[in-house]
């Protein structure tokens, strides 16, 4: 049984400091981090690994300026990796139709992991594209999953409750930030795997786009046309009037931001 | 004149006429909740007429489940000017397939321009589907929109870092574009009483789901979320008084309970709820402190949060400073007052 499981990178938004007024982002400490529910799905795949023995592939959602993603992977436990080169940031439409060719390559596979949503753009289209291109069922948003008898079993969060549903192998799972508790790399991987030493250094391949997809054909669906800053935060707002007049005022205010 | 005649003479104006023949069009999908439109779903429709009125485009509406053609009215009050209905048995509960083999099937019949969503559950796994199928582009979690009138393109605001700024995005060339809309982000359109319609009804052709719903989920253990990533905190302080009340309160909000140093040595909380730069950092949503005076270690503590209500007696407190609604008073009568009207 194969998983692959796909995994990006996220600016750290501790390093960063957005100033409204100014209308400006400061990074401060430029330090990448992985997508928090990339590492949830990693943690899930690797449970189904030590439950059924399957065979972990990473592979990246997006396109990667490097590959410290997949290694950091590599040392956390999975059994391959593949650094898909891209010479152009492609939005998720684009990036369905190489990851679509990268599991044709791989000789398919049975369960498809990836996060619900990127900590930045807050974006979980990734996932339900692939599940269409592929034409499997689809679970998102979930807060576990395990494989069993061919079937994927996994816990929704559906109208105010937790549900099991199950759907047949292969599947795309997307799983929720925070579901799993991420164990950490192997040290000794670690360092293996970027001295380039041993058996976890070679499972790192490096695939180019061009080889997989014609590069033409990926035209990004999306464009940036800017970005735009929420009104400076006016502080210290004293509420006047009687206790009544006061609670109702902040429970509307409270309203408003829950 | 009497408001009775108005009302005639309005509800003659506005019986809403269909163009024949279809194409185009602004298409909002609706999320029906115990039997109910969802606010949401009328948001964007809100927005949708605001976005089809400066297109010249008609606004049309698609409702899906089993018993929702009454539910069409709402759709018109609030701006749509046709709705379509899928009521089929097999439609009762949200499976991908069944409600996607309706839409896509719409869809290629209509060519529409701009389709939404809400980003709820169901607009989530439909949105991206139907994208991916119909070679459209997708923007998720939309809290504003604008419009490029030139090349008829939606420019749409999408929140990074969870609302830190907001990046505009748009789909310039592949249509449709589909969009997925915040609750809450828009504001709920004006229900026009004299707004009403004939929905068409489609035909549905049922199909098997591929996930199936096996029960409630007997023995999952949900996730403890740590304080320090909690998005509702509320917090007591010495002046806090009866801690039972903030107890309370924190359930009704359905949120963290911790407290400061002094919440601490009255014996209220635990050493791992001490919200404190020597304790716990947090960055939540919303951060209630209960008769927290705010000394420097705790405001610096709750630097993250993104809105911050503080109760305190003493007008000089500190927490003052940093909050960004401050209430002075004594929270044992503050805090009983906001558990009625919250609730």
């Amino acid at each position: 049984m194969r998983v692959i499981v796909l995994m990006g990178r996220v600016l750290d938004p501790r390093g960063i400091v957005v100033n409204r007024r100014r209308g400006r982002i400061f990074v401060n400490v430029e330090e990448y981090i992985i997508q928090p529910a990339d590492r949830c799905a990693l943690e899930v795949a690797l449970r189904v690994k030590d439950a059924t023995g399957a065979e972990v592939v990473a592979l990246p959602r997006g396109p990667l300026p490097d590959d410290d993603v997949l290694r950091q992977a590599l040392a956390t436990g999975a059994d391959r990796a593949i650094y898909l080169t891209a010479d152009k940031p492609y939005d998720d439409g684009a990036w369905t139709k190489v990851l679509v060719a990268a599991v044709e390559r791989l000789g398919g596979a049975d369960l498809i992991l990836t996060g619900a949503t990127t900590l930045d753009t807050g974006q979980g289209q990734l996932g339900p594209r692939l599940a269409e291109a592929l034409g499997w069922p689809q679970v998102v948003d979930a807060w576990s999953a395990e494989v069993a008898d061919g079937k994927v079993r996994a816990v929704l969060h559906r109208g105010g409750e937790y549900v099991a549903v199950e759907a047949n192998l292969p599947a795309v799972v997307t799983v929720q930030p925070g579901a799993v508790k991420p164990r950490y790399p192997d040290g000794v991987r670690l360092i293996n795997v970027y001295r380039g030493v041993g058996e976890v250094a070679e499972a790192l391949e490096t695939w180019p786009v061009a080889d997989l997809v014609e590069v033409e054909s990926l035209k990004p669906l999306l464009e940036r046309r800017g970005q735009d800053f929420p009104p400076e935060r006016e502080r210290s707002v004293r509420l006047t009037g009687t206790v009544e007049e006061m609670a109702r005022a902040a429970a509307d205010a409270l309203r408003e931001r829950l | 004149m009497d408001a009775s005649f108005l009302d005639l003479l309005m509800a003659q104006q506005e019986e809403v006429a269909e163009a024949e023949g279809g194409g185009g069009g602004i298409w909002v999908v609706a999320d029906v909740v115990d039997g109910q439109v969802a606010p949401v779903t009328l948001e964007a429709i809100g927005a949708a007429r605001t976005l089809a009125d400066a297109l010249g485009a008609y606004v049309y509406g698609v409702l899906l489940g089993d018993g929702v053609t009454d539910l069409a009215q709402p759709l018109y009050q609030a701006g749509a000017d046709g709705v379509r209905v899928a009521d089929h048995p097999s439609l009762a509960s949200f499976g991908v397939e069944p409600y996607l083999k309706v839409l896509a099937d719409l869809f290629e019949a209509e060519k529409p321009e701009v389709v939404m969503f809400g980003a709820t559950p169901q607009g989530e796994e439909l949105a991206p589907r139907l994208a991916q199928r119909m070679g459209g582009g997708l923007i998720e979690h939309v809290t504003a929109v604008t419009l490029d009138e030139a090349t008829r393109t939606v420019q749409a605001s999408v929140p990074i870092y969870g609302g830190e700024f907001f990046e505009i995005l748009a789909c310039p060339e592949a249509r449709p574009q589909f969009l997925t809309i915040e609750p809450g982000a828009f504001p709920e359109p004006f229900m026009d009483p004299h707004r009403k319609g004939e929905p068409k009804t489609l035909e549905v052709e049922p199909v098997e789901p591929a996930v199936r719903v096996v029960g409630p989920a007997e023995g999952f253990e949900p996730p403890v979320v740590p304080l320090s990533q909690a998005p509702v905190i509320v917090a007591a302080g010495r002046q806090a008084g009866d801690f039972e009340l903030v107890k309370r309160l924190a359930e009704a909000l359905g949120a963290q309970v911790a407290g400061d140093r002094g919440a601490r040595d009255a014996g209220w909380i635990g050493p791992d709820r001490i919200v404190d730069v020597r304790g716990v950092t947090v960055a939540p949503k919303v951060y209630i402190a209960v008769g927290i005076r705010g000394d420097t270690f705790h405001n610096a503590a709750i630097e993250g949060a993104g809105f911050i209500l503080a109760i305190h007696p003493d007008a000089d407190a500190p927490i003052f400073q940093v909050a960004d609604l401050c209430i002075e008073g004594d929270p044992k009568e503050v805090v009983p007052a906001l558990l009625e009207v919250l609730s």
